[in-house]
């Protein structure tokens, strides 16, 4: 995670020269999409071509590999979890109920396994096209691109604090951990009770807070002096013209959005479960 | 000097912006309590800066927050229906901030007004939280009886949380700084 950029990485692919602005429609249109439907033959052929944008923008594997791994794990968590409380709901939606394996309290159902499928399928189909916003966008022309569609520019802007401030908070706690430590508190695991992780940790917390306080003064000040908030409009260092490929895809995904609310409001995308 | 509770001062955006910071990096954070169910002490953050700066500072510090946490740790997705909750539960935290009797930098609060607090913060949380939830049911189609397990978890170790390290902390913030104003006027 660099200073500047957290998880930003510079290339030159279409998707860095784009603005920030037009991303961010796509990524919307992209999340409304997968909300509309219930429907493997929707999410599946979305995920594939996630994956091709996502390996188009040249992003290192290495830099995602973390996040690949949580998906795995919290899919799989997640759906055992699914099929341990709720065994047969799969049926309740369908209507019809394969007995897969008798679990004593419910049974188990096919239905609830291709539920569960096309859950998972339906977190995945989401995961390329974050990735590719979040790895693409530089923070400070994200925040900038969120003013250009509406956002008032002081929130835009405390967007960019949070993100530009991360890294540094990060620094603090690492000291003051390492100080706590050095004073002999253990954080992880085996080093203490419950009770004593939760009063060291308290124990990191109130001085980061404290400072965190302290630099909030500091930064506010600091803006005042160069005049932040003085009119009503901002505009920002980073702004990009938009280009033709901007509208381009700004202009394909309003039709790919009514195009899925037309469809879905035809009937098709419920839960789709191809063996009944 | 009066100003409106509501005023988007430069303070307000750079204590959002930090807030938002804190709360993204304390939510990779989380003591394991059992499988799936975790005490995440960045709620605290939520319930001081909530309490120092207010409602709009606690729901929009929330709600980046949340995005920062996903973005570390979200597996490469924003959990959207979730942001929502922490939003929700921020805004609840900051009403405290509305009464006269109540500010943290003066170091004045009546008792009443930490009760306040902690009632108040948590319900939103469960409110918060239970709106999360539904929309996970609507917009992702979780299973409703799932759902309301995890709402039940998330709630619960959320609200502990909350009264055990976020109000005592926005309690001792209150005595620290009366502390530095123990001047008192002889009659």
């Amino acid at each position: 995670m660099s200073k500047s950029g957290m998880l930003y990485v510079d290339k030159d692919t279409l998707f860095h020269r784009m603005d920030g602005a037009a991303k961010l429609i796509v990524f919307a249109v992209w999340t409304v999409i997968v909300f509309l439907f219930q429907d493997l033959r929707v999410f599946v052929p979305l995920f594939a071509i996630g994956l091709i944008l996502l390996f188009l923008a040249q992003i290192p594997y290495k830099r995602i590999r973390l996040l690949v791994w949580i998906m795995v794990v919290f899919n799989l968590f997640n759906s055992i979890f699914t099929l341990l409380i709720t065994p047969s709901y799969g049926s309740e939606v369908t209507g019809t109920a394969t007995v897969v394996l008798d679990l004593g309290y419910n049974v188990l159902t096919l239905e609830t396994c291709f539920y569960v499928l096309t859950l998972t399928m339906k977190y995945m189909s989401l995961m390329p096209i974050t990735v590719l916003f979040i790895f693409t966008t530089h923070p400070t022309r994200f925040a900038s691109s969120l003013n250009r569609i509406g956002v008032p520019y002081k929130i835009a802007y405390a967007f960019n604090i949070a993100f530009r401030y991360v890294p540094d908070l990060q620094t603090e706690f690492r000291n003051i951990s390492n100080a706590m430590q050095a004073r002999g508190m253990g954080f992880g695991k085996g080093e203490g009770s419950m009770r004593d992780r939760v009063k060291h940790f308290i124990s990191i917390a109130i001085p980061l807070v404290q400072s965190s306080l302290h630099r909030i003064e500091v930064v506010s000040n600091a803006m005042d002096l160069r005049g932040f908030g003085r009119h009503q409009k901002r505009t920002w260092y980073s702004a990009t013209a938009w280009r033709r490929a901007d509208y381009i895809i700004a202009a394909l995904s309003v039709v790919a959005i009514l195009a899925a609310i037309a469809v879905r409001l035809s009937g098709f995308g419920r839960f789709w479960y191809p063996f009944s | 000097m009066s100003q409106s509770k509501f005023n988007f001062t430069t303070k307000t955006v750079v204590a959002i912006g930090i807030g938002a910071a804190l709360y993204g990096l304390l939510g990779s954070i989380s003591i394991p309590v059992f499988t799936q169910t975790a005490l995440r002490p960045a709620i605290a953050i939520l319930t001081i800066f909530g309490a120092m700066f207010g409602p709009v500072v606690g729901l929009l510090s929330g709600a980046i927050g949340h995005i920062i946490t996903d973005l570390i740790w979200g597996g490469g997705t924003i959990w959207w229906t979730w942001v929502a909750g922490s939003a929700i539960s921020g805004l609840g935290m900051g009403l405290v901030f509305m009464k006269s009797s109540f500010h943290v930098n003066e170091g004045r609060a009546a008792k009443a007004d930490l009760w306040f607090l902690g009632i108040v913060g948590s319900l939103a949380m469960a409110i918060g939280y239970g709106f999360s939830s539904v929309l996970d049911i609507y917009l992702y189609g979780e299973p409703p009886v799932k759902m309301f397990a995890q709402f039940l978890w998330a709630t619960g170790a959320n609200v502990i949380v909350h009264l055990v390290l976020g109000v005592p902390a926005v309690a001792g913030l209150i005595s620290r700084n009366r502390k530095n104003s123990n001047l008192t006027v002889l009659k």
